[in-house]
Formats: structure tokens, sequence, C-alpha cells
């Protein structure tokens, strides 16, 4: 299969976090952040890519025609697309398909998501319709114990502990201390991830990810514009999607995620690299376990040793591999249709001397991983600085 | 007025329901390969069959894994401290789940427990019992 070259021209972000505007301004406060880092105008964007969850929480489905009118751009289509925690990723690849195609030459891809004005309970309930319902939410699981389940398995068989899960938090609060627009931003240490409330035993608060509010956009094109722009900008180099069993009870092996390994393998084929090639990655941590069996699965660690490697500082900033510089789902926040084109954004500003003290040094290929639900649906990108000499 | 009737058609999830209140767990059988399911599904994910048979499986199975949820979701306040349970079903190459109450501690279910299906709670789900 013959497909056009993919550019990144763009990305931006909203802080995320508890926000006061409705679902729709959060959206496009994003995508002109999006738009003014490109360069562009929204008359020269040839169709929208929206992600969203949980848009009837306030009161707004099919978002993709609202968002494109408020952007002053009504007669440009929209398409909204709904995969869970990893609608963005699974989104973008969408957006990039149709640029790789050459269906259009820039789009907008844009997630958002805003829940936290439904409180705790609800949005645990709302959560809980992203896993398969009739099996698990509905048997009274949430998605912190559906995740709790995967950790005792986990845990189980490649004997690890709580307080190696505990590190990947302190980890990622750590670098999130750097992100301005991070929803999180305190210091944490083991002791205190051990001692935090339970949530969904093993998981404790401070192994979960917070809800949040917030939206992130990218401008994606063909190498083309992207060069008749003048400006920065970074490569699509590869892109993967992947399924699992919709349900925990449906897999053979819990430890590990069947969409992550699929996605992954798609992504490094077409991008002719490597775990070893890559020089940091943005990967879902909705709960410290799942960084753990991503960073497995993608093929950083050995199954059953990442564990060790995360205690041991290998994916700190300084570290082998950094996993998540922005702060990952656990600090920087998880608006879920929003998550996986924020990892994006991260990448852009990563790339684009933007990321501040958070930048790892001397950087040129990054990977992005993003999934729904348990796993169910996954998608990996990897991206490849250009330098404009 | 016209007044639309509700179909009679009995519902797999209904049908389910029905096999877990005798303790059982339905299950489906392709008639082609012999592969069993628990999912509703139109094609065998072995052989493509479209033919199935359900059949009842023993409700009997060890612990697999499982968490013991203190914040729960809507609905489920009143059901007191609980776990929820994946478990591997005694007869069959299958795992279910479900809602095991009166747990408190992981001491009081080591992963390989036995349990068993005690029927379906219109309100909770599937529950288990030790």
């Amino acid at each position: 299969m013959t497909t056009n070259k993919v550019c990144l021209l763009g990305a931006g972000s909203t802080k995320y976090g508890k926000l006061n505007e409705s679902i729709i301004e959060i959206a496009l406060n994003a995508a002109k952040d999006a738009v003014e880092s490109a360069g562009i105008t929204p008359k020269e964007i040839q169709a929208g890519y929206i992600s969203n969850v949980f848009g009837v929480a306030d009161k707004q489905v099919h978002m993709a025609p609202v968002i494109m009118s408020n952007l002053g751009i009504p007669y440009v289509p929209g398409l909204t697309i709904e995969s869970a925690c990893g609608s963005g990723s699974v989104m973008f690849r969408e957006a990039y398909a149709n640029v790789a195609a050459g269906f259009y030459d820039c789009v907008l891809a844009l997630g958002v998501e805003k829940v936290t004005h439904t409180g705790t309970a609800r949005s645990t309930t709302l959560f809980s319709y992203c896993s398969d319902f009739f099996y698990e939410g509905g048997n009274g699981a949430s998605f912190p114990g559906l995740f709790a389940s995967m950790a005792r398995a986990y845990m189980t068989t490649h004997k690890a502990t709580e307080e190696d899960l505990a590190h990947v938090a302190v980890k990622n609060h750590e670098n999130g201390l750097m992100n301005p627009k991070a929803h999180v931003h305190k210091k944490i240490t083991v002791d205190d991830v051990l001692k935090s409330p339970v949530v969904a035993s093993p998981l404790k608060l401070l192994d979960c990810c917070p809800f949040s509010d917030g939206a992130s956009g990218a401008i994606l094109c063909s190498e083309e514009f992207a060069k008749k722009s003048g400006r920065p900008y970074i490569e699509v180099i590869g892109s993967g999607r992947g399924a699992s069993p919709a349900s925990v009870q449906g897999r053979e092996d819990i430890t590990t995620i069947p969409s992550t390994v699929a996605a992954a393998r798609q992504a490094y084929k077409m991008a002719g690299v490597s775990p070893k090639d890559i020089d940091f990655a943005e990967v879902h941590d909705c709960f410290t376990i799942a960084e753990i069996i991503d960073i497995e699965d993608l093929g950083f660690f050995p199954k059953g040793k990442a564990a060790h490697a995360v205690r041991d500082g290998a994916t700190r900033l300084n570290g082998e591999i950094p996993i998540n510089p922005s702060g990952g789902l656990k600090s920087k926040g998880h608006p879920i249709g929003a998550t996986g084109v924020g990892q994006v954004a991260e990448v852009f500003e990563q790339f684009t001397g933007k990321a501040g003290e958070r930048t790892v040094p001397n950087s040129e290929i990054a990977l992005t991983h993003n999934f729904g639900a348990t796993g169910a649906s996954a998608a990996v990108h990897i991206f490849k600085k250009v330098d404009k000499k | 007025m016209i007044e639309e009737k509700l179909s009679t058609h009995k519902s797999t999830a209904e049908k389910f329901i029905e096999a877990a209140n005798r303790k059982k767990i339905l299950a489906q059988k392709c008639l082609k390969c012999g592969h069993l399911m628990l999912e509703t599904v139109f094609f065998c994910e072995k052989c493509a069959g479209n033919k199935f048979e359900q059949v009842d499986l023993e409700g009997s199975g060890i612990v697999v894994t499982y968490t013991i949820q203190a914040v729960v979701p809507e609905g489920f306040e009143d059901v007191g401290s609980y776990a929820w349970v994946v478990f591997k079903l005694d007869n069959a190459p299958l795992r279910a789940s479900g809602l095991l109450p009166g747990i408190k501690t992981p001491a009081d279910l080591p992963i390989g427990t036995k349990v068993r299906v005690a029927g379906y709670d219109p309100k909770h789900g599937l529950m288990l019992q030790k």
C-alpha cells in the first residue's frame, strides 16, 4: 500500500483540570491554539476530526459540526469519533489516514472532554459504561476495579509489589510539576501513594489518574503543505491500531494488552524502527499498573521486568527510555476524549523547543500510545523530528 | 392509538440470567468446531462457523484475579464490602466474572479460592458465593 507522508504542523492544548467553560468552548480554545501553532487560518482546514466520549453529560453530542461552525468554517465536514479513553488516538489515526490517502491536504484533529461537573460518583458510573457492561460494570466493577484486577494478576504472576507500582506515580508527578498545563501539580513520595485511600484494592487513590476536563488539538497535513508553510513541523512515520477482547474475562493472559502489542508492531514496522530507537514515549498510564504493562507490551522491557526497571529509574527523564515526560495521564490529567491528542501535542512541544525544563535532550524519534477501556482498542503512533536546515 | 407490542423473543442476556439463576453459566458452542464462547457471537472466532448451540456450564470455578471495590459505581452502595471476581470455570476453558459479597480484605480471598454462581440479582448482576 502506498501512502503519502503526513506531517504535524501544529498542536495545542488547554490546561487539563476542572474547567468552567462549556465543552464546546473548551474544544475551541484548544483548536485555536493548534491553528495558531500551525500558522494557518481555519479556512485552510479541509476536514475536522473530533474525539469525545461523554458530550451528553454537557448536553452536546454531534459535536463536530458545532465546533466547525464556531471555527467559522460551517461548510467544512466534521466527524465525531468515540473509542472510550482511546478516542483521541483512534481519531488521530483516522485523520492521519485521510491525509495519507490523499483525500485532504490539511485537517484538524481535536479531542475534548468535560466530566468533572458530574461529580466522582456519576463519573465513576459513566466510565463503567466503557466496559463490557453486562459482564463488568453491571456486576459492580468500576474502571479502577478492572485495572486493579489486572494489577493483582500482574503482581501474582511477576512478583511485583504495590511499592513498585507507586514508583510510576512518583515519577509522573515529578514530570508533571514541569508541565504548566498539567491537572495535578503535586510532588509525592512512594509512602504517600501507599498511604493514600484504597479505591479498588490493590490500587489506591494515588495509583489512579484524576477525572479531568480539557482539550487538545493538532493540525495534520501533507508534506507539500508543511514545506510550503515554511514553519517547523514533524513527521508521522508510523501508525498502528489493535484490538483485544472487550472484557477482561475474555483474555487468556490478563497481564498483557493484545491491542497494544498489535498496534505497536504495525507502527514499528511502518516506521522502520524498533523499540530501542525510541527516544521517549507518552503512554497510557490511567493507573500505575497500566504504565507497567504498556512499557512491556511496547517492547521497552521484557515481560515481567518493567516494575523493577521503573523502580531503578529507567523511565525517568534522564533514564534509558523516558516515559511520560508530560506527566502522563496520572499527573497531566485524563480528559478521555482528548488524551490521545494531548500526547501528540506533547511530542510537538518536545520537538519544537517548547517543552521547557521537561525537554528530553537530543530526542529525534518519539512514540505515543493510548487505549480505550481496559485495552479493547489501542493506537500507537511514531513521530520523527524534521531538521530544517 | 396503535399499541406496539414488545417482542416476545427471549434475548441472549435473558437466557444468560435464567441460567445464572439455575447456578449455571450459559455459553455458545460452535456446531462446526466445538469452540466455546461466553459472548453472544454470530460467527465463531475460531472457524467462522455460524451455527451454535447454547450450553449450560457448571457455574463453579477458581478465582483467577479480583479487586475489592472501595469506591463503587452508583447502585452498588447497598452491597457492603464486595469483590469483583474473574474466575476460571471448572469444566470448561472459559473465564467468567461476577460480584462476591462479604469480601473485606485480600486475606478473605486468596487466588485459587473456589467460587460458584449463586444467582443473578437484577440490580447487582451475576452473584457469586464461596
